[in-house]
Order: C-alpha cells, then structure tokens, then sequence
C-alpha cells in the first residue's frame, strides 16, 4: 500500500462521560469501530483526521439486549458477524441477520460493526478513489471540489448510501438511540438520514449512535440485495420487507438501500393488504418503488438497472412473505 | 477428477503437489514487496492529463524536502523501452508528451512513505492538453492527432492475410450469418500487486534488482539498455511471485524507474505500487470488435469465415503486434477451415496500453466463432456437437497459415464433456431459465519463434550432481504460481529413475540459473520440460557409465528405477544411488551437464508477414459445457456447473493440470459475467479491487476436469501446455447456455447484469412491437 496513513493520535473511552468530553476536548476527532470503512477513506486522504476515537470500550456496546414485550435493544458495537448468527434475529426479525451476511466478506464482518455499518458513509464513483485520481479530476462537491461529476448541473452531492442493514431496520420500524453532550436521544432510523450525499447524516454536533431499538414484531420479514457478485459487493439496490398482520389485513413495509443518498422508505402501499397480493398489487409495489427510488450515476452499473433490480426485488420480497404468510396460517 | 489411469509408478504422470507449495502456504514465502525492509521507499508522480504536451516539470522544490534522497524524470532516461524490438515506443517517465492518465512523468525515493508523498506534491508539472481519445473510432477518425507520428490513422498495425478462397466458401454455404461482438477490456488482477526493490552496490557500480516479472531476461536486458550499463553489472532476481497471466510479461515502467531511482540514490530502493497503479499499468486484454462472417452448409460443415478485428490498444506499443496477429492465426488450428480472410487493426488510444493476457489474442475471437457457430447450429436445427463434429481435423498436417499440427484430442473432449454433462438426455429438459451450451477452444504450447530472436536455443537447464548426491536443476523458468518448478523437477526425476523430492529447482536468479525467455504463451512445459530431460538424459549418460563400470555391464544395458541402478535382466547386480553417485564423482568431480530445446524451422510458422506469430510445436485443445441459470428479473446469470475436457498432450503433472483448467475456466468465466475495465475521460474507474470484479469463490461453481491426452510427438512426455487453452471456450459456452435458457441472443462481453436485463427489455419491446403490427 502506497497510500500511508498518516499519524494520528487514538483515543479509547471507556465511558460516556469521557467520551462526551474526549469529543468537546477534539471536536475534530473522528469515531472508529470496526474500521473498515474508516481506515480504507483515511489511506485515500479522504478523512482528515489528526484524532481517532475508538468506541469499542464504552459498556453494553455490543450487547444484544432483549426488552419488555419482545422488543429488542442493538448495541451499536455488535460486529456484523454477531448480527448474521444472533438467536434472536432467527425468527420473525430474520431480515436483519440476512442484511449483515450479505455484507462484504467474512474477515469484513468479523470487524465491522452495526453502529459503523448504519453511519458509514456515502459512496460514489468519483469519491472512493485515490487523492491523485480525484485531484486529476477537480476533486467534487462531496470533498474539496464545487462540482457533482454525476450531476453536473446539480445543487448537491449525489453519492449512494450502502448500508445493507439500514434497509431491514427501517422496515421493522426501528429508533437510534444517540448520545450527545445534552444526553441521551432516540430518533427513527429513517430520520438519521438526509437526502444529501455529502452531509447524509442528522447527528448533532458531539452526537454518536450507541444502540438500535427494534419495537416488538411479530411478523415476517427478509432482505435481499442486487449486486454483481455474491460477496464482496456493495448492494446495487437492496431491498428490506416486513408483514405483519394489522386490524382488517397485513401491513407491509419496504426500505430500500444503495439507490439513493439515504434508504428511501417506500410510501403509499395500502395499510391493510388482502392475502394472496393480486397481480394489480405487485404491480403497484413495482411502480412505488421505481417512482421513489433515484439512482444516479454513482456506480459502474447504470442507474436505469438499480432502479429496475430494486422494484424487481421489492415486488419478489412482497410476494415471498405474503406466501410464506400463507402458509404459516 | 478424471485424470487419467496410470500403472506404473513413475514421476511423470502422477499427482504431485508443488515443490514451492510449502513455503507458500505456511506464509514463510517471501514476495517482491516483502524484501522491502529498510530501503527508501519510491513513488511515482503520474500524469493527470490524458494527452498532452509536458511545457515544464520543475523538481527543485520537491529536491529540496529533507528526507527526500531522489527526483529522477522523463530527462533521466532518453532510452524507449518495449517487448518488441520493431515497436519499442515507450519511455519509462514520459518525456515530451503523455499519453494517458496515470502514465508516470517523475518519481521520488524519500526515506518514508509520507515524505515521499510530499515530494510527489511539491513537483511542479505543467502540460498543454491535446485533443485525446478513448475509443478506436474517435482515434482513427480523419482528423485525428496522431498519438505516434510514424503511425497515420493512429492504427499500430494493420493486417491483411487471406488463406483459400473465403468469397467462393461463402457462397458454396447453405448458411451465411454476420454478426458483430463487442468484448470490454479486461485486466489480469493478479494477486500479488507490482513490486520492485532494486539496490545499487557503490563502489562495484553494480544493480542488484528483485521484481515481479514473468521475463527476468527482458527486463535485465532492458535496465541495462535503458541505464547504459553493462548487463553483467546487473543481477535479475526473480523472488516468490503471486500470478502474472501476462500483467509482466514485458518490462514495466515501474522497474526502469525503480533502477533509475536505486541508482541515483546509491543505495536501496523500494517501489510498491498500489492496487490503482497496478490496473494502470494494466497490459491486460484490449478492448474488442469482432465482426464474423461464417458459412455453414445445412450439415454443420463450415466453408469459410471472414473476420474484422480492432482492437483499441492504448497509448503505447508493448505487445500489440503480436495481439493482433495472434487474434487472426488463431481462427486456424482449431477446426478444418482452409477458407479464412482476417483483417485486423490495433489502434492507439489514450488509456494505460494493454497486453498479453492469459490467451492471449484468440479470446475475444473465439467468443466471437464459437457463439455465431451456436448460433447457425440452432437456425439449421444442428445439435452444437454435431457442427463441431462435423469439423474437425486430422493430425498430423499444416494449417493453411502454415502452423504445424502433430497432434489434436478435440474429438475426445467432444465425446468426454458432452457425456459426462449427461448433453443428449438434459439439454432443453432443465426447466424454464436454465440452460446448457458449449463451446471449444485451443491454444499454442510456446511461441516457435521468441520475439528476441538470437538464435540460441529457446531454453536451456542445467543439472549440477555433487557429493550429497541432491540433483540441482538450474533453470531460468521463472515459477510464478504455475508450477514450472515441479514440472522440472518431475522431468529430471522421471528421466533419472529418482524421487521428486532428490531434485532441488533452482530459478529466477541471473547469477546462477542459465536464461531463460520467461513464463509467457505457455512455452516452458513444452520447451523447459524437454531441456530438462535433455539434461537430465546427459546426467543419466555418465551415471549409467560409473554403474557400468562398477557393475562390468554395458552402460546401454544399466537402468535406474527406484534410485536404484540395475543391469537390465540382471536381478543381483544393483547399486544404490549414493554408489553410484560417489563413482561418477570420483572420476572428474562434482558434474555440471546441461540440455537445451530448439524448435525445428517447420514449426515456425508459415512465410507471411507476421507468420511467425501463432507459430508452435503443437496446440492444446479444449471443449466444455456450462449449465447457467438466468434470473429473467435480475438478469443475473448463475452458473450451476462446468464440465471441461483438455488436451494436454501428457499431464506431467495432473495435479497442476487440473488446477490450471480450473483457473482458466474460472478467468474465462470473470470474463463473461463481470470483469470490465471502464474510464471516465480516461481515468480508470474501475481501479480497485472493489470496482474491478473478479468473481469470488461464492460465484465459482463446481468444475468437473478430464484430462484428454493425445501424447504429442514432440512434447516432454507427450505433453503439451495446459494453462491456456481451457479459456476461451468459457464466455461462448456461457452466451450459448444463455442463449439456450431464455432464447436471448447477446454480442457484448460481460454479461453483466445490467446488459443482460437490457437486452431483455429491449426483446421484450421487438416483441411487443411486432405483435402490434400483426394485430394491426
């Protein structure tokens, strides 16, 4: 590697308290867990960061904790590999376990972590590359440049947001619990996101993602994602599905990740879906879905086949569960 | 594994697994970059520019860091550089001009990686852009600027070579069919990045250099030619190497520079290149049109075939002549085919310069004959078998291009994948979305004629026998993962009677092992394999002489077996090898013999322009079948199952040679489903390993081998290469399972997603517009 990394001073809190005053001692200090997506953005002069605060000390970060009336807390340490074999993501939560196996490689989700997976950032073309690639191409809007080479015309950075994880957690409803310097705060994981590549992320000054909550859940739900290759690869889209019965029929819920600049829950499907899903449904869901979604330019693979790969896969999601609902009954 | 039955116990013939595989897989091997240790570390300053005039490059500033031990430029080295002695166009750091992005103008060596950096930053460079051209058609355009001025139309080389009479063929056929493929440029994403520590001795004025390479000689010829120095002052030393499949099948850029840099420094210099610049180094296969002309008679026959090739080469020479007259000798040999008209250009562009790459010059064009062949196979309701069949030659002759053929087992891997693919009884019996196609393929055994032509033998190995009685091959056949040293040490202990394990493989060090042209177009089993039992028949000679005497037996009449040396029909006269060894040595000392190869003129092509290239001692030949399923919604392909049948000749090594038809099917099949360099204005965006996909071991599917073995007349136990040849039938076996699981006809490479699920749109559409029309 050619790319050194350059110097810089690692912090390891073993509490909030010194955490919240390690990050107002170092406000430009940067958080690491797993690394893995961190350390590759540091070798490429992406980050600029003289501090490093590790998390992995802080109590309960990587804690599965079980809560009243089966709701679940998510430690925001636990390693992707904990995620993808954890008991109590076997059942009806299976989806997220799914998401976590489909990430990258084995020795990637033996180190990364679900706090790291959900604030990763954004990704694109023209950005994950090296210092002397980006320089020879007048850097971009996202880092040190003026211009969006992927929409050239546009206002704001259009890089895609990847994490596999943040897909099944939204449609399973789930809340971050963030700690900042004014305490503790819990927010939808949908609204962690901004739709701006370049600024994707709603944390407040000082703020760091500590757990996730899953609300109680009793129904179905799965993840699948389009890439070239079956590991390794970021998704190309990645769609995560939940159903659960709700008063006068099933509720279906759909995220999709790595279109857009942030997951795009899925808006406009019925509250209460008829069991078999008519072929007029499906069809609805496919529309939905390429109507919500915006893929630009920002991978090697077209933006018009994300599109068209995430409406096939969130119509294929539905009519799975809604079979396998079926045939549960 | 279907390797082939064998009964007696000899070395040749029986599975062996690497002699350096040890080393390897307990991590103990060490690697170009591993010898880094404490030398200065080197860096490469590179052009941001695609095409252009360079008005100024000012080092003083970067000179004047502290830390910084060497600046070196394109005005440190006025020597060009390039594989091939007729089109060596290439600098080691531009000089006037640059020709791509990412083409190396200056480099650094600093004591540390980051003051390195630094200094990269402080060089001042300032280029006047010209217009600059990423694709063939822009760069022959009329008003083009010439990239080289002695090359109008920016064409490298053209070639024109007509065999039989391919307009009457054509119209003799029952069946004439045109289409035209396009195949993305690919890259061999080797495993070991580029790597060179070079240390200049003061006070001897000599280099010691340890590199990557897969031609130790060409790159110690052309530091000595580019540094002015006398070769024997430099020292080629070829450490563990992982992969070359033709990425360092010439002298790079990087390793003229890390000379420079060594010898300006005086001392230790180490330039690692990252995994970017290794893909712009790139030397890989070039972007390619093919457009195919076959006939075909209503009995599969083939009558005759024209073929256009371009091939958009990049901004420099390397290899491309000999590319593109490989892409056209190589539409013979294969079948019986005595009509065939070839035209072919390599045009110069602005992007990194391709290749060799494993194949090298036949994979695209065979995608492009063999899926058009399928494809006439289906329109004259012909099972693919039968058109193949329907083909074939009969060895031993001369090719219409004049390239010698002593022996061919295509109708045996015919008859071995089609029944072990249970062909007859499944295909179109798998259910919707899945299917079987196939597709053949061959390959040379060594280029009859090395592009430095100096009429030495083409290989030479030499044998050294001293007190401890260890067999010590010394061999310039640089073992780059492919398994040259066991082959050599498996022909040494065959011929001699003696186990493996007595003979030690000594490579890749000038200093002691005789030179050899490298490991490239799959010539060392052939040409390395035959020196070595040349050799070892020499050491045999004066063994069986020390026996016999000792024995009072004639020395024809002494065998050895077993490391055991007996008088043939004699049961009690035997001797041991240390006896044996202990009276050869007393007669002169310790003994050195060696065994050398030359390939006979007749194998050397025919008398054309360029008929040398495609030239060999004989071909390997292969067929497969590939089950895929396709997820019409996804337009992802899935392949399920690989049936493969080469002809190697004798497997050596059928360890070796199964995991080298693994290998190849499995680039083959990088190539068909994925792989695919792709540049934004010339700047590679695919320079990671993350963008650039080579399909992981979640994609391979199970890989069933049979080895077919035709025992070639002239190869090393009958052998002849096995690395290669599977290839180039894969993408056609793909698009051919393809084509017969879902009825989808494609002409790009790879079939990548994205163009799979748009070529169904786009069929869907045809299909709904024609339904209008009729319902209208």
């Amino acid at each position: 590697m050619t790319e050194a990394l350059a110097d810089f001073t690692l912090h390891r809190p073993e509490s909030l308290e010194s955490l919240a005053i390690l990050r107002r001692a170092v406000p430009e200090a940067r958080l690491i867990a797993g690394g893995t997506d961190l350390l590759p953005n540091l070798r490429r002069g992406l980050v600029d960061a003289p501090a490093l605060i590790d998390l992995t000390a802080l109590p309960d970060f990587a804690e599965i904790e079980p809560l009243a009336q089966g709701a679940l807390r998510l430690g925001a340490g636990l390693r992707l590999a904990d995620l993808a074999r954890a008991p109590e993501l076997a059942g009806p939560r299976q989806a997220v376990a799914e998401a976590a196996r489909g990430v990258a490689g084995p020795a990637h989700r033996n180190a990364a972590t679900l706090g790291g997976n959900l604030c990763q950032d954004t990704r694109c073309l023209y950005y994950n590359q090296s210092d002397w690639w980006r320089a020879a191409n007048g850097y971009c809007l996202k880092y040190r440049g003026d211009t969006c080479h992927v929409a050239p015309q546009g206002k704001r950075c259009r890089a895609a947001f990847a994490s596999d994880l943040a897909a099944p957690l939204i449609a399973l409803g789930a809340e971050v619990a963030l700690a900042g310097p004014v305490g503790e705060r819990r927010l939808p994981l949908a609204d962690l996101y901004r739709d701006d590549g370049a600024d994707h992320l709603a944390l407040a000054p000082g703020e760091v993602l500590i757990a996730v909550h899953l609300p109680p859940f009793a129904g179905l739900s799965a993840y699948e994602k389009a890439r070239q290759r079956r590991a390794i690869d970021f998704p190309i889209a990645g769609v995560g599905a939940a159903l659960a019965r709700v008063t006068g029929g099933w509720r279906l819920s759909l995220a999709v990740t790595g279109t857009d600049s942030r997951p795009v829950a899925i808006a406009g499907i019925d509250d209460a879906l008829d069991l078999p899903l008519s072929d007029d449904m499906l069809a609805r869901i496919d529309k939905a879905v390429q109507k919500q979604v915006t893929p630009m330019r920002s991978t090697m693979i077209s933006s018009h086949y994300r599109r068209l790969a995430a409406s096939a896969l969130a119509r294929r999601l539905a009519q799975r569960l809604a079979e396998q609902a079926r045939d549960a009954r | 594994m279907n390797a082939p039955a064998r009964t007696a116990t000899r070395a040749a013939g029986t599975r062996t697994p690497l002699v350096d595989g040890i080393e390897k897989v307990t991590g103990r091997a060490r690697f170009t970059a591993d010898l880094a240790g404490d030398a200065a570390v080197a860096r490469i300053l590179r052009s941001p520019v695609a095409h252009g005039v360079i008005r100024r490059i000012d080092t003083t500033a970067a000179e004047a860091l502290p830390g910084v031990l060497a600046v070196v430029t394109g005005a440190d080295c006025a020597h060009p550089f390039g594989v091939l002695p007729i089109a060596m166009n290439e600098y080691p750091m531009a000089r006037d001009r640059v020709r791509y992005r990412g083409e190396p103008v200056a480099a650094v060596a600093a004591v540390d990686a980051a003051t390195a950096a630094r200094a990269l930053k402080a060089i001042e460079l300032q280029i006047d852009p010209l217009p600059a051209y990423f694709t063939a058609t822009e760069a022959r355009a009329p008003d083009a600027v010439l990239l080289h001025d002695d090359k109008p139309g920016n064409v490298e080389r053209e070639v024109h070579h007509v065999f039989g009479d391919p307009d009457a063929g054509l119209a003799e056929a029952d069946l004439v069919r045109t289409a035209t493929f396009t195949c993305a440029e690919i890259n061999h994403a080797q495993m070991e990045p580029h790597a060179a520590v070079a240390e200049w001795v003061p006070g001897r004025e000599e280099l010691i250099f340890h590199s990557v390479t897969q031609v130790p000689f060409y790159t110690h010829k052309h530091l000595a030619r580019c540094l002015e120095m006398d070769p024997a002052k430099i020292r080629l030393v070829k450490p563990f190497v992982g992969g070359g499949f033709g990425s360092r099948t010439e002298t790079l850029n990087f390793e003229i520079i890390a000379g420079l840099l060594a010898r300006r420094t005086g001392g230790r210099v180490a330039l690692v290149l990252s995994r970017e610049e290794t893909l712009i180094s790139h030397r890989g296969r070039p972007e390619t049109e093919v457009t195919l002309a076959l006939g075909m008679r209503a009995d599969g026959r083939l009558t005759a075939c024209k073929a256009e090739v371009v091939m958009r080469g990049g901004a420099y020479a390397g290899y491309g002549i000999v590319t593109i007259l490989y892409a056209g000798a190589l539409l013979h040999g294969l079948y019986d085919l005595p009509n065939i008209r070839y035209d072919g250009y390599r045009v110069y562009a602005n992007l990194p310069p391709c290749g060799a790459m494993r194949g090298h010059g036949t994979v695209d064009v065979r995608h492009a004959f063999e899926t058009l062949v399928d494809r006439m196979a289906h329109e004259l309701d012909l099972d693919p078998f039968t058109v193949r069949r329907a083909n074939l030659l009969e060895a031993p002759l001369f090719t219409p291009n004049g390239l010698m053929v002593n022996s061919y087992g295509l109708p045996d891997c015919l008859d071995r994948v089609e029944a072990a693919s249970g062909w007859k009884e499944r295909r179109g019996k798998l259910g919707p979305g899945r299917g079987l196609g196939m597709a053949c393929s061959h390959y040379v055994s060594g280029a009859a004629k090395p592009v430095h032509w100096t009429g030495e033998p083409h290989a030479v190995v030499a044998l050294r026998l001293d007190f401890d009685g260890a067999v010590t091959a010394l061999t310039g056949a640089p073992e780059i993962g492919q398994g040259s040293s066991t082959m050599v040490a498996i022909s040494v202990a065959d011929t001699l009677g003696i186990d493996v394990g007595r003979v030690r493989v000594v490579c890749g060090d000038s200093a002691t092992v005789p030179k050899d042209n490298g490991a490239y177009s799959s010539r060392i089993t052939f040409m390395v394999g035959n020196a070595a039992i040349g050799a070892a028949r020499n050491l045999r000679t004066e063994l069986a002489q020390a026996a016999a005497a000792k024995l009072e037996a004639d020395p024809a009449d002494i065998d050895c077996a077993g490391e055991v040396f007996s008088v043939r029909g004699s049961a009690q006269s035997q001797l041991t090898w240390a006896e044996v060894v202990a009276a050869a040595l007393a007669v002169d000392g310790p003994i050195t013999v060696k065994g050398s190869f030359t390939t006979p003129e007749k194998a050397q092509g025919g008398g054309h322009r360029g008929g040398a290239v495609g030239s060999t001692m004989g071909f390997s030949y292969a067929a497969q079948v590939v089950e895929a399923t396709v997820d019409v919604d996804l337009g992802r392909i899935t392949v399920d199952r690989v049936w493969v049948a080469l002809d190697c000749g004798f497997a050596i090594n059928p360890l070796a040679v199964e995991g080298q038809i693994e290998g190849s099917v499995w680039m083959g099949m990088g190539q068909a489903l994925m792989e695919e360099t792709r540049y934004a204005e010339g700047l590679p965006l695919h320079a990671s390993l993350l963008e650039y996909r080579v399909p992981t071991i979640a994609d391979s599917p199970p890989i069933e081998v049979h080895i077919v073995e035709s025992v070639d007349p002239l190869g090393p136990f009958g052998a002849k290469e096995a690395g290669e040849g599977a290839l180039s039938g894969f993408p056609p076996a793909l698009a051919a399972a393809v084509a017969d699981a879902i009825g989808l006809d494609m002409d790009a490479l790879p079939l990548s997603p994205d163009r799979v699920l748009e070529a169904l749109v786009a069929k869907r559409r045809a299909a709904q517009r024609a339904k209008r029309r009729e319902d209208a």
